[in-house]
């Protein structure tokens, strides 16, 4: 498991090949890379998002799901990196990568890693666009 | 006298302007830091904050059949740990606003 909230993601590549290694009973990984996109919900052209976390409790948090998908999936292993600051339009903000034996439980957890890592994970966003800012949050 | 630090995320640091501050206080409540001692250091934007924090009605905090104030999609860590508002401080806490986290759409 490798949980990881910097200013700077790894090379996906590098955390795929990572991930591999750790076991040979591994027949598939499932990789979520989220970015940023240039138009907002409301339509405005974007032209950055801010994330900000509450670190340590962030990896503690993700550390937890992780292991509650381990234990209801049965996957193998999991990586999470998550970046903070600013990430301008088409930047990679989140890696994702789910090993497990077979694809059905790698797919499963996966959708339920990143529900959780959006409304249980402290890290914050902030949204710039041409018109203004405003912090994104789920009410 | 105890003395406890205390950390804003998201709105709350652009709201008032500061990511931590400490607090040198006697063992009073989460509610009374929340509602009395916080606003009283940030005054210009005491009510910006109570209306972020606290549900509201016609500017007034509203109260719950407990006495508490209600607090408003907040979270509330102690040490990592989730305390409600009649929490008493201790010495050395580390107090975390959380404001709902942001995730995006489906």
């Amino acid at each position: 498991m490798k949980i990881r909230i910097s200013e700077k993601l790894d090379d996906l590549n590098t955390l795929l090949e990572e991930i591999k290694k750790g076991s040979n009973e591994i027949g598939s990984v499932i990789i979520f890379v989220g970015s940023v996109r240039g138009i907002s919900n409301e339509g405005e052209k974007v032209l950055r998002l801010e994330y900000e976390a509450y670190e340590e409790v962030a990896v503690k948090t993700l550390r937890n799901i992780i292991a509650d998908l381990k234990n209801k999936y049965g996957i193998i292993d999991a990586i999470v990196e998550h970046k903070v600051g600013s990430a301008g339009v088409g930047e990679d903000t989140v890696y994702a990568l789910i090993a497990s034996k077979h694809r059905k439980e790698g797919f499963k957890s996966l959708i339920e890693l990143i529900e959780r890592l959006k409304h249980e994970v402290p890290i914050w966003k902030k949204e710039i666009t041409e018109k203004g800012s405003r912090w994104i949050e789920n009410i | 006298m105890i003395r406890v630090k205390v950390k804003y995320f998201g709105r709350l640091h652009e709201l008032l302007g500061v990511r931590e501050e400490e607090y040198e206080v006697d063992e009073i409540t989460l509610a009374d830091l929340l509602l009395n001692y916080i606003p009283s250091r940030h005054e210009s934007s005491a009510n910006a904050w109570k209306e972020n924090i606290f549900v509201t009605i016609r500017g007034e905090v509203a109260i719950d059949k407990n006495g508490m104030p209600m607090l408003k999609n907040h979270v509330i860590l102690v040490k990592g740990k989730s305390q409600d508002l009649t929490y008493k401080l201790k010495d050395g806490d580390e107090i975390a606003i959380l404001p709902p986290v942001g995730g995006g759409t489906k």
